[in-house]
Protein backbone atom coordinates (compact mmCIF):
# COMPACT_ATOMS: atom_id res chain seq x y z
CA UNK A 1 0.00 0.00 0.00
CA UNK A 2 1.58 3.36 -1.01
CA UNK A 3 2.20 5.78 2.03
CA UNK A 4 -0.33 8.17 1.23
CA UNK A 5 -2.94 5.34 0.97
CA UNK A 6 -2.29 4.21 4.72
CA UNK A 7 -2.47 7.59 6.43
CA UNK A 8 -4.81 9.26 4.38
CA UNK A 9 -7.83 7.25 6.41
CA UNK A 10 -8.92 9.51 9.68
CA UNK A 11 -9.83 5.86 12.01
CA UNK A 12 -6.78 4.18 11.25
CA UNK A 13 -4.54 7.55 12.38
CA UNK A 14 -6.91 7.78 15.07
CA UNK A 15 -5.78 4.00 15.96
CA UNK A 16 -2.44 4.95 15.65
CA UNK A 17 -2.89 8.28 18.44
CA UNK A 18 -4.34 5.51 20.85
CA UNK A 19 -1.94 3.21 20.51
CA UNK A 20 0.86 5.20 20.62
CA UNK A 21 -0.73 6.27 24.45
CA UNK A 22 -1.94 3.32 25.80
CA UNK A 23 0.61 0.58 24.69
CA UNK A 24 -1.53 -2.17 23.68
CA UNK A 25 -5.13 -2.84 23.22
CA UNK A 26 -7.63 -5.31 21.86
CA UNK A 27 -9.84 -5.24 18.72
CA UNK A 28 -13.15 -4.15 20.80
CA UNK A 29 -11.55 -1.54 23.27
CA UNK A 30 -10.06 0.00 19.84
CA UNK A 31 -13.30 -0.21 18.37
CA UNK A 32 -14.85 1.50 21.52
CA UNK A 33 -12.57 4.24 22.16
CA UNK A 34 -12.63 4.89 18.30
CA UNK A 35 -16.65 4.66 18.30
CA UNK A 36 -16.08 2.11 15.25
CA UNK A 37 -17.86 -0.96 14.64
CA UNK A 38 -15.66 -4.11 15.31
CA UNK A 39 -15.64 -5.66 11.61
CA UNK A 40 -14.08 -1.81 10.36
CA UNK A 41 -12.09 -1.31 13.46
CA UNK A 42 -10.38 -5.11 13.09
CA UNK A 43 -9.98 -4.18 9.16
CA UNK A 44 -7.86 -1.46 9.82
CA UNK A 45 -5.73 -2.78 12.06
CA UNK A 46 -4.89 -5.46 9.81
CA UNK A 47 -3.68 -3.01 7.38
CA UNK A 48 -1.49 -1.50 9.39
CA UNK A 49 -0.20 -4.58 10.74
CA UNK A 50 0.37 -5.66 6.69
CA UNK A 51 2.64 -2.75 6.48
CA UNK A 52 4.61 -3.97 9.96
CA UNK A 53 3.34 -0.60 11.56
CA UNK A 54 1.36 -2.92 14.01
CA UNK A 55 2.05 -5.89 15.42
CA UNK A 56 -0.66 -8.83 16.46
CA UNK A 57 -0.20 -10.51 19.95
CA UNK A 58 -3.28 -13.63 21.16
CA UNK A 59 -3.80 -14.42 24.19
CA UNK A 60 -6.11 -17.38 24.14
CA UNK A 61 -9.26 -15.16 22.47
CA UNK A 62 -7.85 -12.34 22.96
CA UNK A 63 -5.98 -10.18 19.74
CA UNK A 64 -4.12 -7.22 21.30
CA UNK A 65 -2.40 -5.02 18.72
CA UNK A 66 0.47 -2.85 20.03
CA UNK A 67 3.88 -1.32 17.95
CA UNK A 68 5.98 -3.86 16.46
CA UNK A 69 9.31 -2.81 18.27
CA UNK A 70 11.86 -3.83 15.43
CA UNK A 71 9.87 -1.92 12.80
CA UNK A 72 11.85 0.83 11.15
CA UNK A 73 7.89 2.31 10.03
CA UNK A 74 6.40 1.97 13.25
CA UNK A 75 9.81 3.92 15.33
CA UNK A 76 8.75 6.63 12.22
CA UNK A 77 5.23 6.80 12.90
CA UNK A 78 6.17 6.84 16.78
CA UNK A 79 8.27 9.99 16.29
CA UNK A 80 5.77 11.30 14.17
CA UNK A 81 3.20 11.52 16.83
CA UNK A 82 5.31 11.93 19.30
CA UNK A 83 6.34 15.49 17.28
CA UNK A 84 2.91 16.33 16.50
CA UNK A 85 1.07 15.65 19.67
CA UNK A 86 3.80 17.96 21.79
CA UNK B 1 -5.89 23.34 63.35
CA UNK B 2 -2.88 22.47 65.85
CA UNK B 3 0.08 24.81 65.52
CA UNK B 4 2.14 21.93 67.09
CA UNK B 5 2.09 18.45 66.00
CA UNK B 6 3.35 15.23 68.09
CA UNK B 7 4.02 13.68 65.00
CA UNK B 8 7.36 13.78 63.26
CA UNK B 9 5.86 11.73 59.93
CA UNK B 10 3.07 9.84 60.57
CA UNK B 11 2.91 8.20 57.71
CA UNK B 12 5.51 5.57 59.43
CA UNK B 13 1.95 4.90 60.96
CA UNK B 14 0.03 4.03 57.86
CA UNK B 15 -1.55 0.61 57.32
CA UNK B 16 0.62 0.60 54.09
CA UNK B 17 4.15 1.23 55.40
CA UNK B 18 6.20 -1.45 55.25
CA UNK B 19 9.46 -0.74 57.64
CA UNK B 20 12.68 -1.85 56.91
CA UNK B 21 13.19 -4.46 59.91
CA UNK B 22 10.24 -6.16 61.18
CA UNK B 23 10.89 -6.56 64.75
CA UNK B 24 10.79 -9.76 65.95
CA UNK B 25 9.84 -11.51 62.70
CA UNK B 26 13.56 -12.08 62.04
CA UNK B 27 13.75 -15.81 61.60
CA UNK B 28 10.34 -15.99 59.38
CA UNK B 29 12.18 -13.53 57.22
CA UNK B 30 15.08 -16.02 56.88
CA UNK B 31 12.87 -18.51 56.03
CA UNK B 32 10.79 -17.16 53.36
CA UNK B 33 14.30 -15.82 52.01
CA UNK B 34 15.61 -19.54 52.30
CA UNK B 35 12.75 -20.86 50.78
CA UNK B 36 13.04 -18.64 47.52
CA UNK B 37 17.35 -18.67 47.43
CA UNK B 38 17.01 -21.05 44.27
CA UNK B 39 15.35 -17.77 42.55
CA UNK B 40 18.79 -15.64 42.60
CA UNK B 41 20.77 -18.50 41.90
CA UNK B 42 18.75 -20.59 39.48
CA UNK B 43 15.48 -18.70 38.69
CA UNK B 44 14.08 -20.61 35.88
CA UNK B 45 14.78 -24.42 37.18
CA UNK B 46 11.68 -24.40 40.16
CA UNK B 47 8.76 -22.79 41.34
CA UNK B 48 7.80 -22.74 44.82
CA UNK B 49 4.81 -22.50 47.05
CA UNK B 50 4.79 -21.47 50.20
CA UNK B 51 1.65 -20.53 53.03
CA UNK B 52 2.58 -17.90 55.83
CA UNK B 53 -0.15 -17.91 58.35
CA UNK B 54 -1.51 -16.29 61.74
CA UNK B 55 -3.78 -14.45 63.37
CA UNK B 56 -5.24 -10.65 62.81
CA UNK B 57 -2.51 -8.48 63.43
CA UNK B 58 0.47 -11.00 63.51
CA UNK B 59 2.55 -9.14 60.27
CA UNK B 60 1.41 -11.78 57.78
CA UNK B 61 0.96 -8.91 55.04
CA UNK B 62 3.89 -6.72 56.54
CA UNK B 63 6.78 -10.08 56.50
CA UNK B 64 5.74 -11.14 52.78
CA UNK B 65 5.72 -7.07 51.95
CA UNK B 66 9.13 -7.06 53.35
CA UNK B 67 10.44 -10.05 52.16
CA UNK B 68 9.29 -8.75 48.61
CA UNK B 69 11.13 -5.50 48.62
CA UNK B 70 13.95 -7.77 49.60
CA UNK B 71 13.54 -10.06 46.69
CA UNK B 72 13.09 -7.04 44.43
CA UNK B 73 16.44 -5.20 45.02
CA UNK B 74 18.25 -8.94 45.25
CA UNK B 75 17.37 -9.51 41.80
CA UNK B 76 17.99 -6.42 40.60
CA UNK B 77 21.89 -6.83 41.82
CA UNK B 78 21.45 -10.16 40.21
CA UNK B 79 20.17 -8.30 36.11
CA UNK B 80 16.99 -11.12 36.91
CA UNK B 81 14.14 -9.65 35.58
CA UNK B 82 11.80 -10.29 38.86
CA UNK B 83 8.69 -8.71 39.98
CA UNK B 84 6.57 -9.36 43.95
CA UNK B 85 3.00 -9.13 42.94
CA UNK B 86 0.60 -8.85 46.42
CA UNK B 87 -2.78 -9.48 45.55
CA UNK B 88 -5.51 -8.76 48.68
CA UNK B 89 -8.04 -11.56 47.15
CA UNK B 90 -10.80 -10.39 49.14
CA UNK B 91 -10.85 -7.44 47.33
CA UNK B 92 -11.72 -9.30 44.21
CA UNK B 93 -13.94 -11.28 46.34
CA UNK B 94 -11.96 -14.29 45.96
CA UNK B 95 -12.54 -14.67 41.96
CA UNK B 96 -9.61 -16.24 40.54
CA UNK B 97 -10.28 -15.16 37.09
CA UNK B 98 -10.24 -11.34 38.31
CA UNK B 99 -7.16 -12.11 40.70
CA UNK B 100 -5.20 -13.21 38.02
CA UNK B 101 -6.43 -10.75 36.04
CA UNK B 102 -4.89 -7.90 38.43
CA UNK B 103 -1.47 -10.21 37.38
CA UNK B 104 -1.78 -10.05 34.40
CA UNK B 105 -2.51 -6.13 33.81
CA UNK B 106 0.72 -5.75 35.92
CA UNK B 107 2.28 -6.24 32.66
CA UNK B 108 -0.58 -6.05 30.04
CA UNK B 109 -2.08 -2.69 31.93
CA UNK B 110 -5.09 -2.70 29.00
CA UNK B 111 -5.50 -6.43 28.87
CA UNK B 112 -9.61 -6.69 29.09
CA UNK B 113 -10.87 -7.95 32.57
CA UNK B 114 -14.54 -9.36 31.31
CA UNK B 115 -15.37 -12.99 29.94
CA UNK B 116 -12.49 -15.11 30.61
CA UNK B 117 -12.12 -18.51 32.86
CA UNK B 118 -9.37 -17.88 35.63
CA UNK B 119 -7.49 -21.00 33.73
CA UNK B 120 -7.77 -18.76 30.77
CA UNK B 121 -6.51 -15.78 32.36
CA UNK B 122 -3.69 -18.30 33.63
CA UNK B 123 -2.33 -19.05 30.74
CA UNK B 124 -2.33 -15.58 29.20
CA UNK B 125 -0.08 -14.95 32.61
CA UNK B 126 1.83 -17.95 31.21
CA UNK B 127 2.44 -16.42 28.25
CA UNK B 128 3.03 -12.75 28.91
CA UNK B 129 5.76 -13.63 31.51
CA UNK B 130 7.19 -16.02 29.00
CA UNK B 131 7.25 -12.92 26.40
CA UNK B 132 9.02 -10.72 29.11
CA UNK B 133 11.29 -13.57 30.50
CA UNK B 134 10.08 -12.66 33.93
CA UNK B 135 10.03 -14.22 37.10
CA UNK B 136 7.06 -13.31 39.68
CA UNK B 137 6.37 -14.16 43.17
CA UNK B 138 2.54 -13.74 43.59
CA UNK B 139 1.68 -13.70 47.14
CA UNK B 140 -2.24 -14.27 47.30
CA UNK B 141 -3.11 -12.67 50.76
CA UNK B 142 -6.28 -13.58 52.29
CA UNK B 143 -6.79 -16.31 50.31
CA UNK B 144 -9.08 -18.09 52.28
CA UNK B 145 -11.36 -15.84 50.44
CA UNK B 146 -10.81 -17.85 47.14
CA UNK B 147 -11.00 -21.48 49.01
CA UNK B 148 -14.08 -19.90 50.28
CA UNK B 149 -15.71 -19.03 46.60
CA UNK B 150 -13.58 -20.98 44.25
CA UNK B 151 -12.96 -24.71 46.15
CA UNK B 152 -10.20 -27.11 45.41
CA UNK B 153 -10.25 -26.55 41.32
CA UNK B 154 -8.65 -23.34 41.63
CA UNK B 155 -6.57 -24.34 43.96
CA UNK B 156 -5.69 -27.42 42.14
CA UNK B 157 -5.32 -24.58 39.12
CA UNK B 158 -2.42 -23.03 40.67
CA UNK B 159 -0.38 -25.61 42.20
CA UNK B 160 -0.69 -27.57 38.52
CA UNK B 161 1.31 -24.68 37.01
CA UNK B 162 4.27 -26.24 36.99
CA UNK B 163 2.79 -29.21 35.41
CA UNK B 164 1.60 -26.99 32.35
CA UNK B 165 5.40 -25.55 32.31
CA UNK B 166 7.13 -29.06 31.65
CA UNK B 167 10.18 -28.68 29.71
CA UNK B 168 9.74 -24.47 29.69
CA UNK B 169 10.94 -22.14 32.21
CA UNK B 170 9.42 -21.93 35.81
CA UNK B 171 8.73 -18.57 35.98
CA UNK B 172 5.22 -18.36 38.69
CA UNK B 173 5.94 -18.80 42.42
CA UNK B 174 3.60 -18.77 45.37
CA UNK B 175 3.08 -17.51 49.01
CA UNK B 176 -0.54 -18.22 49.97
CA UNK B 177 -1.50 -15.96 53.13
CA UNK B 178 -3.74 -18.30 54.84
CA UNK B 179 -5.64 -16.72 58.36
CA UNK B 180 -6.80 -20.26 59.68
CA UNK B 181 -5.44 -23.05 58.39
CA UNK B 182 -8.66 -25.17 58.83
CA UNK B 183 -10.14 -23.06 55.92
CA UNK B 184 -7.93 -25.66 54.26
CA UNK B 185 -9.43 -28.84 55.34
CA UNK B 186 -12.04 -28.13 53.43
CA UNK B 187 -10.14 -29.20 50.33
CA UNK B 188 -10.08 -32.31 48.65
CA UNK B 189 -7.14 -34.38 49.04
CA UNK B 190 -4.49 -33.73 45.97
CA UNK B 191 -5.48 -29.93 46.54
CA UNK B 192 -4.65 -29.95 50.21
CA UNK B 193 -1.27 -31.94 49.79
CA UNK B 194 0.18 -29.95 47.13
CA UNK B 195 -0.61 -26.64 48.96
CA UNK B 196 0.48 -27.65 52.48
CA UNK B 197 4.45 -28.39 52.10
CA UNK B 198 5.95 -25.22 53.22
CA UNK B 199 4.62 -23.84 56.27
CA UNK B 200 5.44 -20.25 57.78
CA UNK B 201 3.13 -20.37 61.15
CA UNK B 202 3.12 -16.20 63.07
CA UNK B 203 2.96 -16.65 66.67
CA UNK B 204 0.62 -13.72 67.64
CA UNK B 205 2.84 -10.78 69.85
CA UNK B 206 3.25 -10.72 73.01
CA UNK B 207 3.64 -7.67 75.27
CA UNK B 208 7.18 -7.07 75.44
CA UNK B 209 6.77 -7.98 71.64
CA UNK B 210 5.18 -5.24 70.84
CA UNK B 211 6.48 -2.65 73.08
CA UNK B 212 9.24 -3.28 70.90
CA UNK B 213 7.12 -2.86 68.17
CA UNK B 214 5.54 0.54 69.43
CA UNK B 215 8.58 1.75 70.33
CA UNK B 216 10.12 1.83 66.78
CA UNK B 217 7.36 3.07 65.11
CA UNK B 218 7.42 6.13 68.21
CA UNK B 219 11.02 6.81 67.55
CA UNK B 220 9.85 7.14 63.32
CA UNK B 221 6.58 8.78 63.59
CA UNK B 222 6.50 11.11 66.52
CA UNK B 223 8.76 13.82 67.87
CA UNK B 224 11.10 13.35 70.19
CA UNK B 225 9.61 12.32 73.93
CA UNK B 226 6.17 13.31 72.54
CA UNK B 227 5.54 9.60 73.27
CA UNK B 228 6.11 8.58 77.05
CA UNK B 229 7.11 5.24 77.70
CA UNK B 230 3.80 4.31 80.20
CA UNK B 231 1.34 5.58 77.09
CA UNK B 232 3.46 2.79 74.68
CA UNK B 233 2.65 0.43 77.97
CA UNK B 234 -0.91 1.15 77.13
CA UNK B 235 -1.10 0.92 73.96
CA UNK B 236 0.57 -2.61 74.03
CA UNK B 237 -1.75 -3.59 77.10
CA UNK B 238 -5.03 -2.78 74.62
CA UNK B 239 -3.90 -4.81 71.53
CA UNK B 240 -2.83 -7.48 73.98
CA UNK B 241 -6.58 -7.25 74.64
CA UNK B 242 -7.01 -7.65 71.22
CA UNK B 243 -5.20 -10.96 70.54
CA UNK B 244 -1.57 -8.77 70.18
CA UNK B 245 -2.89 -7.26 67.17
CA UNK B 246 0.18 -5.15 66.09
CA UNK B 247 -1.72 -3.54 63.04
CA UNK B 248 -4.65 -2.39 66.15
CA UNK B 249 -1.68 -1.00 68.27
CA UNK B 250 -0.11 1.16 65.57
CA UNK B 251 -3.54 2.58 64.43
CA UNK B 252 -4.50 3.22 68.39
CA UNK B 253 -0.86 4.87 68.81
CA UNK B 254 -2.02 6.87 65.73
CA UNK B 255 -5.18 8.10 66.42
CA UNK B 256 -3.91 8.86 70.21
CA UNK B 257 -1.29 10.98 68.51
CA UNK B 258 -4.43 12.78 66.75
CA UNK B 259 -6.51 13.10 69.75
CA UNK B 260 -3.43 15.16 71.34
CA UNK B 261 -3.25 17.38 68.23
CA UNK B 262 -6.77 18.44 68.24
CA UNK B 263 -6.23 19.90 71.85
CA UNK B 264 -2.43 21.15 70.85
CA UNK B 265 -0.60 19.04 73.82
CA UNK B 266 2.30 18.78 73.63
CA UNK B 267 3.05 14.98 74.72
CA UNK B 268 0.58 12.01 73.94
CA UNK B 269 -1.26 11.56 77.10
CA UNK B 270 -2.81 7.99 78.72
CA UNK B 271 -6.27 10.39 77.96
CA UNK B 272 -5.86 10.39 74.16
CA UNK B 273 -4.74 6.49 73.90
CA UNK B 274 -8.61 6.57 76.00
CA UNK B 275 -10.33 8.44 73.54
CA UNK B 276 -8.77 6.59 70.59
CA UNK B 277 -9.63 3.15 72.05
CA UNK B 278 -13.14 4.19 72.50
CA UNK B 279 -13.37 5.78 68.97
CA UNK B 280 -12.55 1.81 67.72
CA UNK B 281 -13.93 -0.32 70.22
CA UNK B 282 -17.46 0.54 71.74
CA UNK B 283 -16.59 1.79 75.52
CA UNK B 284 -19.04 1.51 78.74
CA UNK B 285 -22.66 0.85 77.76
CA UNK B 286 -25.34 2.87 79.51
CA UNK B 287 -26.75 -0.29 80.58
CA UNK B 288 -23.74 -1.57 82.38
CA UNK B 289 -23.78 1.40 84.12
CA UNK B 290 -26.97 1.64 85.17
CA UNK B 291 -26.41 -2.02 86.63
CA UNK B 292 -24.02 -1.25 89.31
CA UNK B 293 -24.60 -0.51 92.60
CA UNK B 294 -24.04 2.75 94.00
CA UNK B 295 -20.61 2.19 95.96
CA UNK B 296 -19.40 0.65 92.66
CA UNK B 297 -20.57 3.80 90.83
CA UNK B 298 -18.85 6.19 93.13
CA UNK B 299 -15.54 4.28 93.26
CA UNK B 300 -15.99 4.91 89.45
CA UNK B 301 -16.24 8.37 89.58
CA UNK B 302 -13.44 8.33 92.13
CA UNK B 303 -11.11 6.17 89.46
CA UNK B 304 -12.33 8.32 86.66
CA UNK B 305 -11.27 11.89 88.74
CA UNK B 306 -7.88 10.45 89.68
CA UNK B 307 -6.84 9.69 85.85
CA UNK B 308 -8.20 13.13 84.44
CA UNK B 309 -6.67 14.94 87.15
CA UNK B 310 -3.56 13.05 87.15
CA UNK B 311 -2.50 12.33 83.25
CA UNK B 312 -0.80 8.79 84.62
CA UNK B 313 -1.62 5.63 83.15
CA UNK B 314 -1.95 3.87 86.14
CA UNK B 315 -2.82 4.33 89.43
CA UNK B 316 -2.46 2.12 93.00
CA UNK B 317 -5.51 1.25 94.93
CA UNK B 318 -3.89 3.29 97.77
CA UNK B 319 -4.26 6.36 95.39
CA UNK B 320 -7.66 4.81 94.08
CA UNK B 321 -9.11 4.38 97.64
CA UNK B 322 -8.13 7.95 98.55
CA UNK B 323 -9.93 9.17 95.66
CA UNK B 324 -12.96 6.71 96.06
CA UNK B 325 -12.65 8.74 99.56
CA UNK B 326 -13.63 12.34 98.30
CA UNK B 327 -16.15 11.31 96.13
CA UNK B 328 -17.78 9.44 99.17
CA UNK B 329 -17.44 12.64 101.33
CA UNK B 330 -18.84 14.63 98.38
CA UNK B 331 -21.89 12.51 98.26
CA UNK B 332 -22.44 12.14 102.07
CA UNK B 333 -21.90 8.12 101.94
CA UNK B 334 -19.78 6.58 104.36
CA UNK B 335 -16.62 4.83 102.27
CA UNK B 336 -16.27 0.91 102.24
CA UNK B 337 -13.25 -0.84 103.65
CA UNK B 338 -10.39 -1.71 102.07
CA UNK B 339 -11.07 -5.28 101.23
CA UNK B 340 -14.70 -4.42 99.98
CA UNK B 341 -12.65 -1.40 97.54
CA UNK B 342 -10.46 -4.33 96.62
CA UNK B 343 -13.33 -6.62 95.43
CA UNK B 344 -15.40 -4.00 93.97
CA UNK B 345 -12.47 -2.94 91.69
CA UNK B 346 -12.06 -6.93 90.63
CA UNK B 347 -15.48 -6.34 89.70
CA UNK B 348 -15.20 -3.61 87.47
CA UNK B 349 -12.27 -5.29 86.38
CA UNK B 350 -14.25 -8.46 85.34
CA UNK B 351 -16.84 -6.11 83.38
CA UNK B 352 -13.89 -4.90 81.02
CA UNK B 353 -14.13 -1.30 82.79
CA UNK B 354 -11.03 -1.16 84.66
CA UNK B 355 -7.82 -3.38 84.15
CA UNK B 356 -6.30 -4.39 87.71
CA UNK B 357 -3.40 -6.19 87.77
CA UNK B 358 -0.69 -7.15 89.77
CA UNK B 359 2.82 -5.83 90.09
CA UNK B 360 5.41 -6.61 91.46
CA UNK B 361 7.58 -4.21 93.35
CA UNK B 362 11.37 -4.88 93.98
CA UNK B 363 11.22 -2.85 97.37
CA UNK B 364 7.56 -3.61 98.64
CA UNK B 365 6.53 -6.85 97.14
CA UNK B 366 3.37 -7.01 95.19
CA UNK B 367 0.90 -4.31 94.60
CA UNK B 368 -2.30 -4.10 92.39
CA UNK B 369 -1.98 -1.21 89.83
CA UNK B 370 -5.34 -0.26 88.47
CA UNK B 371 -5.70 1.33 84.82
CA UNK B 372 -8.71 2.99 82.86
CA UNK B 373 -7.83 1.64 79.39
CA UNK B 374 -10.51 1.98 77.03
CA UNK B 375 -13.05 4.82 78.41
CA UNK B 376 -11.87 8.64 78.15
CA UNK B 377 -12.03 9.33 81.84
CA UNK B 378 -13.50 12.52 81.04
CA UNK B 379 -16.54 10.66 79.48
CA UNK B 380 -16.37 8.68 82.50
CA UNK B 381 -17.12 11.17 85.10
CA UNK B 382 -19.86 12.77 82.79
CA UNK B 383 -22.12 9.51 82.79
CA UNK B 384 -21.51 8.86 86.03
CA UNK B 385 -21.98 12.42 87.82
CA UNK B 386 -25.06 12.09 85.58
CA UNK B 387 -26.01 8.72 86.68
CA UNK B 388 -25.46 9.49 90.73
CA UNK B 389 -27.21 12.50 90.63
CA UNK B 390 -30.15 10.92 89.52
CA UNK B 391 -29.92 8.94 92.31
CA UNK B 392 -29.69 11.62 94.65
CA UNK B 393 -32.85 13.36 93.14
Amino acid sequence: MELEEVFSSKPRMRILKLIYTLGSLNVSNVAKKIGLNYASTSEHLKVLEAEGILQERTYGRVRMYRFNEGSAKAKAVQNLIDAWEQ
Amino acid sequence: MASHSVFKDETKLDINYIPSKLPHRDSEHRLLMEFFSFMLRYPERMAQRVIVTGDVGTGKTALTQRFGADMTSETKKRAIKFRYIHINCREYRGSLALILHHAVAVFRPTYPSRGFSGEEILRTLLQVLDEEDMHVILTLDEFDSVIEKEGSDAVYKLTRLQEMQQGKPQRTSFIFIIRDLKSIEQLDASAKSTLQRNIISLERYGKDQLIDILNDRVVMAFELGAVPEDVVFLVSELAIGESGNARFAIELLWRAGKYADAEDAELVEPECVRKAVSAIIPGLRRSELASLGLHERLLLLGVARYFKESQEAYASLGEIEKAYGVVCEEFDEQPRGSTQVYNYVQYLSSLGILKAEVATVATRGRSTRISLPAIPAVELEKQLSASLEKDKA
